[in-house]
């Protein structure tokens, strides 16, 4: 693993972000330092849980994801090729345990309940609802509409801007990556979501932001 | 948290034409992913101890055991909880016991949670199928501690201190492999 270091940004330099951070815990916790992780699991927890919930596991697995996906970081550190594209690493298989948990749970499910399996989609194109925020918890009129808006958004636009908005925004490629969008359109595809979002925030009218 | 947009300037009244969809993130954007990030927190929040539960797992990784899995069913009324649903209830219900099934291939462990004298915890163990195993019970430090099950794959921790915990599985006769529970909270 010599040299990768080289490749890494320097960690002096302004603008490290989460990637940048990710690729730098994952170099040192190689070279023997077995502390370097912890501010990562720290800083990227979130984002990984929330890309496993995206995909509709319910919350008691969802944890199990998260653990375990931290779990198959230490135990493929030597094996990941590319220490840069760790974040990306992360998220993917995240996201594909993820998968394996609503088969799994649906499998389980039909097994009790013994009813049909009426819905022969892919258990991938099927994430459940997102869950409804109580009026408890967003209380400003701002935010009741910010996210209502968003409600309004195809799957994949919800699913990338919640993910890119925890992330450092030059990390949206990783995370549009990792969603699958198309590598060649990740600019746009980013920009077309966003531009959704606005554009419908710009229709509710007079609704002040102020 | 202001959210207010700039007024468009030269474009138009249409935000979506001032939008250049290759172009980069000017600063409302931002405004915007930042405020979306706290409502995603506020919608669905990060469970508070997933990052310890996390790091200890990390340290419990060199312990070469598989992982198992929890079953997590949708209805309590099977007897069977999420780990982390038990766990939470345990706060308020503290004198309710809690069943977790962990499965890993054909071996099944079920354990079971009963408040022990002191705040402490009682932990009853069922492996299936039945074969000699030594079970460790791993916390965050503290030394480990191992039960041997009975031949009905039995075994028990009398009286084990509430916090995380992971139990090691190995079979006696050193077949298998040792597999090991995700981190849970007694």
């Amino acid at each position: 693993m010599t040299g990768s270091r080289e490749a890494l940004p320097d960690v002096d330099g302004p603008g490290l972000t989460l990637g940048d951070r990710a690729a730098i815990a994952l170099t040192e916790y190689r070279e023997g330092n077995h502390q370097a992780l912890g501010g990562l699991v720290r800083e990227a927890t979130p984002l990984l849980w929330h890309t496993v919930r995206a995909q509709g596991v319910e919350p008691d697995a969802a944890e199990d994801v998260v653990q375990s996906t931290w779990v198959a970081l230490v135990r493929h550190a030597e094996s990941i090729a590319e220490p840069k594209a760790v974040l990306k690493w992360l998220l993917v298989t995240a996201k594909r345990a993820a998968w394996e948990a609503v088969r799994k749970h649906r499998d389980d499910e039909k097994r009790r309940t013994e009813l049909p399996d009426d819905s022969p989609e892919h258990p991938m194109a099927l994430p459940s609802k997102d869950p409804l925020p109580d009026a408890e918890v967003l209380r400003d009129e701002r935010d009741r509409l910010l996210w209502m808006s968003l409600q309004k958004l195809p799957g994949r636009c919800q699913e990338l801007l919640r993910l890119v908005s925890l992330a450092d925004r030059p990390d949206y490629r990783y995370i549009s990556a990792a969603i699958g969008m198309p590598m060649g359109s990740i600019g746009s595809t980013r920009g077309r979501c966003l531009a959704k979002l606005r554009t419908i925030l710009d229709e509710q009218g007079d609704f002040s932001w102020t | 948290m202001d959210l207010t947009p700039e007024p468009n300037k030269d474009e138009g009244a249409m935000g979506d034409l001032s939008f250049d969809p290759k172009g980069r993130l000017d600063a409302e954007d931002g405004l915007l992913l930042t405020r979306l990030a706290h409502l995603v927190e506020a919608v669905d929040p990060v469970p508070s101890d997933l990052v310890e539960r996390s790091l200890f797992a990390i340290t419990l990784a060199g312990l070469e055991a598989d992982l198992m899995e929890a079953v997590y069913l949708d209805t309590p009324l099977a007897g069977v909880r999420g780990a982390a649903a038990a766990a939470r209830a345990d706060d308020t219900a503290p004198a309710e016991a809690k069943t977790i099934t962990f499965t890993h291939d054909s071996l099944t462990v079920m354990i079971s949670l009963s408040p022990s004298a002191g705040g402490r915890v009682r932990i009853d163990g069922w492996a299936a199928p039945a074969a000699g195993l030594d079970v460790e019970l791993h916390r965050p430090g503290a030394d480990v501690v191992t039960a041997a099950s009975d031949e009905d794959g039995r075994f028990a921790f009398d009286s084990v201190e509430r916090g995380r915990a992971s139990l090691v599985v190995r079979r006696t006769d050193g077949g298998g492999g040792a597999v090991s529970t995700p981190v849970i909270e007694l």
